[in-house]
């Protein structure tokens, strides 16, 4: 199996389970950092993240709260449809990123220094021999 | 006859560079509780989660990883960062086979604590607070298992304060503008609230997110810092130092930046280490 294949694998079975009910979305603690959230109203917002699931569009204000996922995992104990839903919010971030190979629908922010970065600092604070051993 | 100590991996991730002392008493924290773990990381030991926008590349670098691991022999592998802990059980593992089990380091050192036990004389006279998120802790019970291991240092008290902050480590939130700050200061609330002097942290990147909340008066450590004060054991936190030095270059010192090399500190680090306090 592929990760693409497991995304979508996962997308879909979640997706076909989960009831849009917004519990998830009533008991995240980003929502407040999430526009449009609050107005949208749960069902909606959970509706449109669900759609995301499914390949469709989204809606603005399921994006700006999958775009605010920082994995807090609330939501998924807060399902009473018992789902992991936070790793649908894992699912529809990869998605949304466009890791399936789509344009990506909410910001992707990579840092493009991350690797020297990492390295430029273990000849900071690791020996020539723990680098050697150890990265 | 002598025990022959349990073999492991001690995947530190790839941020934790800026914390070696981090890693290499980890290490030994974990030879003292019976595990050879040897230490990897870095970017060949990624995770794929820095190119989540592809998931052909995330899955190439994960790939890579598990099959390092796997050649290794090791039957155990000890995560640090929560993220590569959920990475490997969520996305890498159910792609590609592993010939290991996954393991949070708390879980390691919780089970075994009856072995640190006596060898933490030292005492640590803190009132500390510990540094809670919400996430990551409904997979691995970090936030009551850390103060257990804490609680065994003589002399350190451990406050009981509700606040979570969101998110399963630091560098989340601090990606969703306002909520680092937001985190910061209920997190100064609650440390006065309780009469907390020091904030321990369990992971690298609230550690690296938390270190300047000292130019507030308040301590800050990582909870392998405070084990390694009782143990006696030398774990200078040169990251916290450089952080909130008023001149970081001068902080590190020329052989220091010598062997960065001098072009990598410009590029790489000094804007990092200048980088003003969230809050
Ligand atoms: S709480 Fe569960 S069932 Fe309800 S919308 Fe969220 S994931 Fe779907």
């Amino acid at each position: 199996m592929t990760l693409v294949e497991h995304i979508r694998g996962e997308s879909a079975r979640l997706a076909s389970l989960c009831t849009a009910c917004g519990a998830c979305v009533s008991a995240c603690p980003m929502t407040p950092y999430a526009a449009g959230v609050a107005e949208a109203g749960p069902g909606a917002v959970a509706t449109g993240m669900r759609d995301v699931l499914r390949d469709g569009p989204g809606t603005p204000a399921a994006l700006a709260w999958i775009a605010a996922c920082t994995r807090s995992g609330v939501c998924s104990a807060a399902c009473p449809e018992q789902l992991d839903a936070a790793f649908m919010m894992r699912l529809a971030t990869w998605r949304a990123k466009g890791a399936l190979g789509e344009a990506p629908k909410i910001p992707v922010k990579e840092d493009t220094q991350y690797s020297p970065k990492v390295k430029a600092f273990a000849r900071l604070t690791l020996t020539e021999e723990e680098q050697a051993q150890w990265l | 006859m002598a025990v022959t100590p349990d073999s492991a991996v001690f995947w530190y991730g790839c941020n934790m560079t800026r914390h070696g002392e981090v890693i290499r008493t980890t290490t030994r924290l974990l030879e003292a509780v019976g595990m050879d773990a040897a230490p990897s990381g870095g970017p060949a030991h990624c995770c794929g989660s820095p190119k989540d926008a592809s998931a052909r590349i995330n899955e190439g670098m994960a790939k890579r990883t598990i099959e390092g691991f796997n050649a290794t022999g090791r039957e155990t592998l000890v995560t640090w960062c929560p993220s590569c802990h959920m990475n490997m059980q969520d996305s890498m593992a159910p792609v590609t086979p592993t010939n290991f089990e996954t393991v949070h380091v708390s879980e390691v050192l919780h089970a075994r604590r009856d072995k640190l036990r006596p060898l933490l004389k030292g005492r640590v006279e803190r009132r500390v607070l510990l540094h809670a998120h919400l996430g990551f802790n409904g997979r691995v019970p970090v936030n009551a298992m850390i103060p257990e291991i804490l609680l065994m240092i003589p002399g350190l008290e451990v406050v009981e304060h509700p606040y979570r902050a969101p998110g399963h480590m630091c560098s989340a939130i601090s990606a969703v503008p306002g909520a680092l700050a937001d985190a910061q200061r209920a997190t100064l609330a609650a440390m006065a609230e309780t009469g907390a002097d020091t904030l321990c942290t369990i992971f690298h990147s609230c550690h690296r997110e938390s270190v300047s909340l000292e130019r507030q008066g308040v301590g800050v450590a990582n909870w392998i810092h405070l084990l390694a004060e009782s143990l006696g054991w030398p774990a200078e936190d040169g990251y916290k130092a450089w952080r909130n030095a008023a001149d970081p270059r001068a902080a590190i010192g020329e052989a220091g930046i010598a062997a960065v090399g001098e072009l990598a500190y410009e590029r790489f680090l000094d804007a990092e280490l200048r980088k003003k306090p969230t809050i």
